[in-house]
């Protein structure tokens, strides 16, 4: 509702500043041609010779200049609040929904504290409680991860730990690890495709990039997610493709879904946990690997193919490798 | 030993996040509750419809259907059932939204376990002295409003509503204390059955809704009058 209020005013404002810029010029070009007038009559009864047109002319274009001038100012001034709005919305979203996704693990660690602290629960119970913390704090701290390593991709101060990897038993166990973590069932999922190169990835970024994916595809999906992942390679390039059965992306929503803090609202499924940061963090990690990634759906309910293209690993050639020593995203 | 009120007791309980459900199932299947779990909200919309509850907690934030729809479509068929909020979110409006779509609790995360229980205790207390009391005088009149406190039905002038649980068992309360003056404590111990100190915005909004249901001027109420630094003074106008 704030937000609304915050754009009804700003267009408010800037329709007045409109008119009132609008009122001045016709004031200005009134004044100009009442003067003129008289300026010429007493110029012309004083000194007949004198040449009144430059001099009168000046102060009208001037007088132009400055109030076009004016326009303008004031419609950048209008430019630079929207913008500055829109990032406040998006800013509001990301703080409730980092809030509430810091709350949830909270809440269940609390009351798991507490269980044990009343209650005399049996070796064997206290063990998966146990079990479940880990895991909450294990979700706490990969939330505090993806925010601090927003900032430190803002200040491009992130260093990956790169080392070369068999692409294709690298890609697959990560891929699969990634789908262990997500409960996804092994009829719901397949890889396919066999490469034969290398490349350098740093391990903990890729598997940050395919949880992503991952978790995306199972929320999103309205029914029994089936992921396909084809791995091919050519061109010096590995290349992973995605594809998912979820509700698919909107053609003109494709191109946002990267940008930091944008979130997909869809009402066939409402209420997807998420702090909209994902997908940033995914595209800031593969161009940190110097590779690109795409996203395509042929529409509602379609499904979403992504494709993530990582350079090949070309052996000792130095002025590649330096690339990726230097690499701070 | 004594016996255990609540044994059998049960429980929809409506939450997305597996680990705190599991340990929210724990706690309540120890206090001798039979414990339901719905992972979303269409889940609980078909287990709700399948089988009888004494009482439901649900999250706002949930897959499909959220935890307002879930309460408004609870209210339309059950209005007795009590439901209590168990979210994350804790702006004034959603509690006021959730208040409003006619749950009877309201509690946040991160909460304590000991607070869950004794509002779930509560509640459950609430229901079963709201029952005994509207045996005794069903239909009570008063201005221009009939409430009938079996079906929570109320006809006030030419509009009909029908209260919630809970907004019917503080009308209850009043009507039985008729004339005295009625604290915010008092109302929080006997119908929350809740500690005074942890909640009184509550009383507030609830007292509000009834002004805003059966006063022909809420804003210059007649019958539910404040006193000040007290609480407040219900009076039929026979008295």
């Amino acid at each position: 509702m704030r937000g609304k209020h915050s754009l009804f005013y700003h267009i408010l404002i800037f329709i007045l500043a409109q008119l009132v810029w609008l009122s001045l010029l016709g004031i200005w070009i009134y004044w100009y041609v009442k003067n003129y007038l008289v300026f010429e009559k007493v110029g012309e009864s004083v000194s007949p010779q004198l040449i009144y047109d430059v001099q009168n002319a000046l102060p009208f274009v001037l007088g132009l200049i400055l109030l076009i001038g004016l326009s303008f100012i004031t419609s950048l001034i209008f430019r630079h609040l929207n913008v500055q709005l829109k990032i406040t919305r998006l800013y509001d979203n990301f703080i409730g929904n980092v809030t509430h996704e810091l709350k949830s693990p909270l809440s269940s660690i609390q009351l798991y504290l507490e269980t044990l602290k009343q209650r005399d629960v049996p070796p064997e119970k206290q063990k998966e409680f146990i079990e479940i913390m880990l895991k909450d704090t294990g979700r706490l701290q990969g939330l505090i991860n993806s925010i601090l390593e927003m900032a430190a991709t803002e200040k491009k101060k992130l260093l990956y730990d790169y080392q070369v990897h068999d692409a294709d038993n690298f890609m697959k166990k990560i891929i699969e690890e990634s789908f262990e973590r997500f409960r996804v069932d092994k009829e719901n999922f397949g890889i396919s495709g066999v490469v034969d190169c290398k490349i350098l990835a740093g391990r903990d970024a890729l598997r940050i990039v395919f949880d992503n994916l991952v978790d995306n595809a199972v929320k999103y999906s309205v029914k029994k997610p089936m992921i396909d992942i084809q791995l091919n390679s050519y061109g010096g390039k590995l290349i992973i493709q995605f594809t998912d059965n979820a509700i698919g992306i909107a053609t003109n929503e494709q191109k946002k879904i990267f940008n930091k803090f944008y979130r997909i609202y869809n009402n066939e499924i409402p209420n997807v946990k998420g702090t909209g940061l994902g997908l940033y963090r995914v595209r800031e990690i593969i161009k940190a690997h110097h590779g690109k990634i795409t996203v395509s759906s042929k529409g509602k309910d379609k499904g979403t193919t992504f494709t993530i293209e990582l350079p090949v690993y070309k052996g000792n050639d130095n002025r590649w490798l330096k690339k990726f020593s230097d690499t701070k995203i | 030993m004594t016996e255990n009120i609540y044994k059998g007791n049960r429980i929809l309980l409506v939450e997305d996040e597996e680990t705190l459900a599991i340990g929210l199932e724990y706690n309540l299947t120890e206090e001798g509750f039979d414990v339901k779990w719905a992972k979303n909200g269409r889940e609980a919309i078909d287990f709700y419809e399948a089988d009888k509850f004494d009482l439901v907690i649900l999250d706002i934030m949930l897959p499909y259907i959220d935890g307002f729809e879930i309460a408004e479509r609870i209210r339309s068929s059950d209005p007795k059932l009590p439901i209590l909020m168990l979210t994350a979110k804790t702006e004034k409006a959603d509690r006021i939204k959730g208040l409003e779509k006619g749950v009877d609790d309201y509690v946040t995360k991160p909460f304590h376990l000991d607070e869950l229980l004794l509002r779930v205790k509560g509640m459950l207390k609430r229901k079963s002295w709201y029952k005994t009391a509207s045996e005794k005088q069903p239909v009570y009149k008063f201005g221009k409003n009939e409430i009938n406190f079996d079906n929570l039905m109320c006809k006030c002038g030419t509009e009909e509503i029908r209260l919630t649980q809970l907004e019917a068992m503080m009308l209850k309360y009043f009507v039985e204390k008729e004339g005295e003056v009625v604290t915010r404590k008092e109302l929080l111990e006997n119908i929350w059955h809740l500690n005074p100190d942890i909640e009184t915005r509550t009383v507030d909004i609830f007292i509000a809704r009834l002004r805003k249901y059966f006063e022909p001027d809420p804003s210059n109420p007649i019958y539910f009058e404040s006193v000040r630094g007290l609480g407040y003074t219900f009076s039929s106008g026979r008295k």
